[in-house]
């Protein structure tokens, strides 16, 4: 026997004013990491505040990246209903790893970074083999 | 000071729709108070371990606490997501140890079947650091650990076989666990012919979504003097590790530091150099097959890379040389999160009892091992145990 609980809807309203360079440049084809003028530490996802307590700067991250890891989701979550089954990668630029997605990838594997927007209206970075 | 475990308690672990969280959680609570002979007067402390979310009780610790009978003791709740329940033993530990209770009970519990399947993954897949990862990417927990799978057999040429595998002997010693959640045994072929949930791992590969819950009673040394206690499992050591939450800022794919870290403190502590010569038998944090894979090389009971071999070679089997998971592991016993490290404190206790009835073990060291970890590696317990 049960009794249905009353129902509760949870959409939150996220503060990105401190990466808001960030999610503009997703919008422009772009995606910026932040580098620490001094300490050089480079940040992904990028933080506006290095722990050093050095001012950041924003460069965008243009090189070839290698696939370090990958899965395809076939047990979709709730939130992605609208989606075929869809690949999530990680892949190394240099000083810094970027999540993904991609298709038809496997470790090792060299890509581009590229951004775009799903079906749900999300920008967001995709990877493309080389 | 010395902590000791005097009583354990375990619920039955599977879909529990006869119960709600804090019926559910006084099965477990009952089982340990009446093993440690005591009554609720005798206890000043209590622990809730709730990951929560999954259940209708958002705040769940004070109605869990008052059904149990601990209303006015603690409750104090604990949350490291699948590491709840070791957070919980900890969190009791560390009072008893700092002096701030003689005798505590911690207790994990979670219900997580009242919500739909996409909803408790949509809730796991915020395991990580929600706006860059599940925000746009829909990582799944499932998902996490596949990637660390297909970084895995990248560089180790690690199997899926080697993966279902571990799934066999966890049904195999789940077969014979009248708690667990699948009391069934599968073969390697049932395994590799499951349908893929996140690739590479398969149905098989998972860990169910289960309700149940486990307690443990714990005292300080003085305290079990004064009780005449006679049967005690003693907390030899603990060790405690942890991560970032963002998977891209981790320095690999192949391991959990956090393991890693916890092992080694709780190895120094414990005076533990060759884990599989001194233990009898180990616990480890198997919500898939992967994660068993990778707490062999991440504990030191074989080389990084080794862990497919390692199952290969039945050493990890009742009767091997280090036997892993007896009670069937998070992977067939279930894993309903915040039980889950309880349930293992349980599973060592009954162990070196001598308690363990068809699944019982060899005792030559009487020391044993748990091993749970919260999220992908973002904390990790390590526990030795010694009677």
């Amino acid at each position: 026997m049960f009794i249905e609980s009353r129902e509760l809807v949870m959409k939150h309203k996220i503060p990105v004013a401190k990466t808001s360079k960030y999610w503009q440049g997703l919008e422009e084809g772009k995606v910026y990491k932040t580098v620490c003028r001094n300490c050089g530490r480079a940040h992904y996802p990028p933080r506006a505040e290095c722990l050093c307590g050095g001012e950041v700067e924003w460069v965008e991250i243009d090189e070839e990246g290698v696939i370090e890891a990958f899965t395809v989701v076939y047990a979709i979550p709730r939130g992605f209903e609208w989606s075929k089954p869809y690949t999530i990668a990680i892949a190394r630029f240099g000083d810094i790893r970027v999540m993904g997605w991609a298709e038809n990838v496997k470790v090792g594997d060299k890509v581009a970074i590229k951004t775009g927007k799903d079906e749900s209206g999300i920008w967001k970075v995709y990877f493309e083999v080389v | 000071m010395r902590v000791g475990i005097i009583g354990v308690g375990c619920s039955r672990f599977g879909r529990r729709d006869d119960v709600t969280i804090q019926e559910l959680s006084y099965e477990a609570v009952k089982e340990a108070l009446d093993d440690a002979q005591l009554t609720q007067d005798d206890i000043e402390l209590s622990i809730v371990g709730c990951v929560g979310t999954r259940s209708y009780e958002l705040m769940p610790a004070v109605p869990i606490n008052e059904y149990c009978g601990f209303t006015g003791k603690g409750p104090m709740r604990v949350e490291a997501a699948c590491a709840t329940g070791s957070a919980a033993v900890y969190t009791a530990y560390t009072s008893i140890v700092s002096g701030v209770a003689d005798v505590a009970i911690a207790i994990g519990v979670e219900k997580m079947t009242e919500v739909d399947t996409p909803t408790s993954l949509a809730i796991g897949g915020r395991g990580g650091n929600y706006l860059w990862e599940f925000h746009q990417y829909g990582t799944t927990f499932p998902g996490y650990y596949a990637m660390h799978a297909s970084a895995h057999m990248a560089e180790f040429g690690t199997t899926e076989k080697q993966l279902a595998m571990v799934a066999v002997k966890a049904h195999r010693n789940a077969a014979k666990n009248p708690k667990a959640h699948f009391q069934k045994e599968i073969t390697i072929e049932d395994a590799l012919g499951s349908r893929y949930i996140t690739y590479p791992l398969k149905l098989y590969d998972c860990s169910p979504i289960s309700d149940g819950s486990a307690a443990a009673v714990m005292a300080s040394e003085e305290k079990i003097r004064e009780l005449g206690t006679d049967d005690v499992v003693w907390i030899e050591s603990v060790g405690y590790g942890s991560d970032t939450s963002n998977m891209t800022n981790r320095e690999s794919f192949v391991g959990l530091k956090a393991s890693v870290i916890a092992a080694e403190t709780a190895y120094k502590k414990a005076g533990i150099d060759r884990p599989v010569e001194q233990l009898d038998m180990a616990t480890v944090h198997d919500c898939f097959t992967i994660a068993e894979i990778m707490a062999y090389e991440d504990l030191g009971f074989c080389r990084k890379g080794e862990g497919g071999k390692f199952v290969e070679s039945g050493e990890s089997d009742l009767g091997g040389k280090l036997p892993v998971n007896t009670f069937g592991g998070l992977k067939a016993k279930g894993h309903p999160l915040a039980a889950t490290g309880v349930a293992m404190v349980y599973e060592v206790v009954k162990q070196l009892r001598g308690e363990a009835g068809n699944l019982q073990i060899d005792l030559k060291n009487y020391r044993a091992l748990t091993h749970n970890v919260g999220g992908t590696g973002h904390f990790a317990f390590v526990m030795i145990f010694g009677r």
